[in-house]
């Protein structure tokens, strides 16, 4: 038989009152933050795993933010480019319209007036600022300002526009793994265009019999390369192609440098392609050709410069040259067509470029859309990972806590009707 | 013998029953009071003629109703409870503390990296510098506030153990006097017990058992002898000695205790020997939970520093200038033992991989026959070596290194702790947002006159020692042999072209992608004026990221996330533990009660016996008197 104290009675029926009244707190606790792990120690592994997700989550957030951020900088950026290409456009147009060989000196000097406005508005695309005042595309120099130049200094000079800003491309982090560029340096935009078809440039030369410029009417385009393995880089820096007029004949000679390239000088005829080669032992196809139409003097010549860089504003700088100094006469003509052909030429290797670079943002804006859908998809997952570790089950805690006031009020009332029975009641 | 006499006896008897019966009603719920109750034998008879004749009752002693094996089993369980329920109360601040996801270090730690991240997408902007700069010291903030609030507990800690040492001091007095008050009642031998100064003398060994797990040993003269640790005494009879709370021979900021004999000489008692009851639950909190915690906490907080000055010294700030160190790291902290005879001062110096390296653990080493031997606490892992360069061995880096100035002598020891003061001692060293270092030093070009495709990519530095360059360095190709020589204030290369691999050389790093053609070059220069480059903001918000602690294999948060879990998971075993003790002690109560406990039904039921035993005594010498009268009206 077991012996029960009084004490026991009292013990054991308080015991049982503490312990359901503590669970009965922590139950309403729970329901009214509506978090399940109310310490750590109410589920360590997951109360640690729920900061991790929730690290996630706000770096995930702060992707979120990069991507607007770099969003932002790529539509400013693509705003002011989509201003250069409707600028180029005009340009292309009033320099066909300069080619025009019908017009005068005064309406060239109305259309060069045009241009030195339009060379203004593009210096001013070139220096735009964001939203902070930094400029766009002065590359890391930001607070530097990345074109300073008039068209007069530059025709005088003749020398490129100096860049003041750097190569540098800013970047922001828009996903775990992708660093995307949201700057595109000025230098890339405006200055790396090659001139020329890209390969070669050509230019109106001088006449050696004569010293001076060339006196014929011949006029040189910008030639076509067929093959480009085959392009040899001139040793001299330039071919030069040179006409000789011996009665009804005109013959050319190539040279590179002072080496004719070519055993015999060839029959001209214009408008008949030129091909670049070298018939003197070993031969050789440059796989390239340039047409000249018109009638060259003797002694004219043509020279042929690898491409390089060449700044839009060093185009344009030229075209307005061109303008305000054309003369009257075939041969100022000729020369005049010739850098209008050259200008023509550079303005579409310029407006590729603008193209190029505007396309390059859209496809950085275009990633940044399907990053960003990845995104939210990955927020949504962590949101609800979070959620299954850290929320209450409401259903559950409320039926929880009902049964737990039920037992509780058991507890009471049977320790109650126990507590009263004594003996001493009957003394 | 008459008839009177017996009834004498019976009175006596009955009423002695009902004294000791009323006693246990009255102690009905003293705590420790052990029910007694009377022995009752017959006297010895007298022998007649007519055979034995019974000469009455009467009581022999009275006796506590007690079960030895029960009564030790309680104490152990209470023992063990009482440590349970203090180490709980200690944890549950450090829980509480973790509890809120708001208020933990993981918001301070992401709005910062949140700064970092705002001012790469806006280096040059000196708001967005400032929000970055107020990340930053609110993080410091949070660390000191988590850290401040681990130091309160841990001065609670020592102040609770000096507290639990005068309380078991008073108890083992009273003890000692209880013991002495026993020899003395027990002086009329050992049949007529003292019961209630034994259920005294228990009730006392039991409160010393909530303090600290003891072990008794009844003496032949009834009293009972203390004992503490691995047999330290603490009460032998009458002579008590005294626990004092001292200093740490090892670090002098952590209090521990030493026993105080009452011929006295002091021993230091071990803690590791020290077990059970509150003091128990105090000493094994500190050790297993506290110092686990604010090491962590601290590792957290050298981590972070290291990495992050690492990469910020890698960069420049908004004027130009190199970047310097962001944050204050804090250096290990060293103690000398109090007991050390030699003049060796220790100084521990963190290494450039401490970041990774760290544990949470502390260390003590100990100098001997002139080997040095450093034992990591946490693992008891030891390495000796005869000289401190040897310590920690390559082969397993703690994070630290070591050196001795002044000369150790056999048997001195240091402690030392190398992340303790990891969160308290972080500081934010930039106060202008101008020196944030978001740019990178280098920048590099692609000149306009190159006629090949290639291009180089913005480069990166891996260590500064070779800059400022000062002019650029050019990398120009050369077909014929495919390569690039370099030339400028870095010597090196040629380097081999090959599309996208990097070339590396002087602390730079960079990558020609494309076909160069014959004579291109590509330039490497100081950045000036590079304010709005954000490369090396990039850089620093990457490390939110970057697997940096624990040998590489946690983040920041991870790290922090260890903390909450190890918190969280001890809390919760404590809890448990807390639990199973708390059963077990509860049935040591129900099983001690069921022997010694009053249930008063029962009293109830004695007393009327008892009650009905005297009327009917009191009845026997009403008849003895009845009877005599009849003899005396015979003479009528």
């Amino acid at each position: 038989m077991i012996r029960v104290s009084t004490g026991m009675i009292f013990d054991a029926g308080v015991n049982a009152i503490n312990s359901q009244t503590a669970a009965l707190l922590h139950l309403q606790q729970q329901v009214a933050t509506g978090r399940r792990i109310l310490t750590p120690a109410d589920d360590p592994v997951n109360a640690a795993r729920a900061l991790v997700v929730n690290q996630a989550a706000d770096v995930v957030s702060q992707y979120a933010t990069n991507q607007n951020n770099a969003m932002s900088a790529l539509e400013q950026e693509e705003a002011q480019l989509s201003g250069t290409g409707d600028l180029l456009v005009r340009i292309k147009e009033l320099t066909i319209r300069a080619g025009n060989g019908a017009l005068s000196a005064s309406d060239r000097k109305s259309i060069a007036t045009e241009l030195r406005a339009r060379f203004d508005e593009l210096l001013g695309i070139a220096n735009a600022t964001d939203g902070n005042g930094q400029y766009l595309f002065a590359g890391y120099m930001g607070s530097t300002k990345p074109f300073g130049a008039s068209v007069d200094a530059m025709i005088q000079s003749g020398s490129e526009i100096q860049y003041q800003g750097d190569d540098g491309q800013r970047r922001l982090q828009v996903s775990a793994t992708r660093f995307l560029e949201v700057s595109d340096a000025g230098n890339d935009v405006f200055m790396r265009i090659r001139n020329g078809n890209g390969t070669f440039a050509a230019t109106y030369g001088t006449n050696n019999v004569t010293p001076g410029p060339n006196l014929g009417s011949g006029v040189i385009g910008a030639g076509a390369v067929t093959d480009p393995a085959a392009w040899v880089t001139p040793a001299s820096g330039a071919y030069t192609i040179r006409f000789s007029v011996s009665g009804a004949v005109t013959s050319y000679q190539i040279y590179d440098g002072a080496t004719a390239l070519l055993a015999t000088p060839a029959t001209y005829a214009s408008g008949q392609p030129i091909p670049l080669q070298k018939t003197t032992a070993p031969p050789a196809d440059y796989g390239a050709s340039v047409t000249i139409t018109g009638a060259p003097a003797d002694g004219d010549s043509f020279s042929l410069t690898p491409s390089t860089s060449q700044s839009l504003f060093r185009t344009l700088a030229n075209l307005v040259g061109a303008l305000e100094n054309s003369a009257s006469g075939p041969a100022a003509s000729a020369r005049y067509s010739t850098e209008i052909g050259a200008a023509l030429n550079n303005l579409d290797r310029a407006s590729d470029n603008i193209l190029r670079v505007r396309a390059s943002i859209g496809s950085r804006l275009g990633e940044i859309d399907s990053l960003a859908s990845v995104n939210e998809d990955l927020a949504l997952q962590y949101q609800q990972t979070l959620s299954s570790l850290q929320d209450l089950d409401y259903a559950k805690a409320i039926s929880d806590l009902t049964r737990k006031q039920t037992d509780l009020e058991a507890a009471q009332k049977s320790f109650l009707a126990i507590s009263k029975l004594s003996l001493f009641n009957y003394l | 013998m008459s008839i009177y006499s017996i009834g004498i006896t019976a009175l006596n008897a009955a009423q002695t029953g009902v004294l000791t019966t009323s006693h246990n009603i009255a102690n009905a719920s003293t705590p420790g009071y052990t029910r007694q109750q009377i022995v009752q034998t017959t006297n010895t008879p007298l022998l007649t003629g007519a055979g034995f004749l019974g000469q009455g009752t009467n009581v022999q002693t009275i006796q506590r109703i007690t079960n030895l094996y029960v009564s030790r089993q309680l104490m152990s369980a209470q023992t063990g409870v009482a440590e349970m329920d203090t180490y709980l109360a200690q944890i549950r601040q450090l829980d509480n503390l973790l509890a809120d996801p708001g208020a933990g270090l993981s918001p301070a730690l992401s709005a910062f990296f949140k700064g970092i991240q705002d001012l790469a997408a806006n280096p040059s902007s000196i708001p967005a510098r400032q929000a970055a700069l107020s990340g930053a010291q609110a993080l410091v903030s949070r660390f000191h506030g988590l850290d401040q609030r681990i130091s309160e507990v841990r001065d609670g800690v020592n102040q609770q153990i000096a507290d639990e040492a005068a309380k078991i001091n008073a108890l083992a007095v009273q003890l000692g006097d209880i013991n002495q008050r026993i020899v003395l009642a027990q002086a009329a031998g050992p049949n007529l017990p003292a019961n209630d100064l034994f259920d005294q003398r228990d009730q006392l060994i039991s409160e010393i058992n909530a303090e600290i797990r003891t072990t008794t040993v009844q003496q032949g003269d009834g009293t009972y002898s203390v004992f503490i640790g691995s047999g330290q005494p603490l009460v032998v009879g009458t002579q008590v000695s005294a626990l004092q709370a001292v200093r740490d021979n090892d670090d002098p900021q952590r209090i521990t205790l030493a026993l105080r004999t009452p011929y006295g000489s002091t021993i230091p008692l071990a803690e590791s020997l020290l077990s059970g009851g509150s003091l128990g639950g105090l000493l094994a909190f500190r050790t297993q939970t506290l110092d686990t915690a604010q090491n962590s906490l601290g590792r957290v907080a050298i981590s972070l520093a290291q990495t992050f000055n690492d990469i910020h010294k890698l960069g420049q700030d908004l004027d130009g200038t190199p970047g310097g160190d962001f944050f204050r790291m804090a250096s290990p902290v060293t103690f000398a033992g109090a007991t050390n005879t030699g003049t060796g001062v220790l100084t521990a110096t963190l290494t450039a991989s401490a970041a990774s390296d760290l544990t949470t653990s502390d260390y003590r080493l100990t100098y001997n026959s002139g080997n040095y031997i450093l034992t990591r606490l946490a693992d008891n892992t030891s390495w000796s070596s005869a000289t401190l360069s040897g310590l920690p061995p390559a082969g397993s880096p703690q994070g630290f290194t070591l050196a001795i100035s002044g000369t150790p002598v056999d048997g001195d020891s240091f402690k030392i702790e190398p992340t303790r003061a990891g969160a308290s001692s972080l500081a934010v060293l930039i106060n202008d947002p101008r020196s944030i270092a978001a740019a990178a030093p280098i920048v590099t070009s692609t000149p306009l006159n190159n006629t090949g495709t290639a291009h180089i990519d913005s480069g990166s530095v891996t260590s500064t020692a070779s800059l400022p360059l000062g002019s650029s360095v050019t990398l120009q190709y050369v077909s014929a042999t495919n390569q690039f020589v370099v030339s400028g204030p870095i010597a090196a290369g040629p380097f081999t072209h090959a599309t996208g691999q990097p070339m590396s050389f002087g602390g730079l790093s960079v990558t020609i992608t494309g076909t160069p053609a014959d004579g291109d070059r590509f330039l490497i220069d100081d950045n000036t004026y590079g304010v709005s480059d954000n490369r090396n903001a990039v850089a620093l918000a990457g490390l939110q990221t970057s697997k940096t602690m624990a040998s590489g294999s946690a983040t920041y948060q991870d790290a922090y996330a260890q903390i909450v879990s190890l918190i969280g998971n001890k809390t919760r075993e404590v809890e448990v533990t807390g639990k199973a003790q708390q059963a077990l002690a509860d049935q040591a109560q129900s099983a001690r009660d069921q022997v010694s406990g009053v249930n008063l039904d029962e009293e109830a039921a004695k007393l009327l016996q008892y009650q009905q035993a005297y009327q009917a005594a009191a009845k026997m010498i009403q008849v003895a008197g009845k009877l005599f009268d009849e003899i005396l009206a015979l003479g009528r």
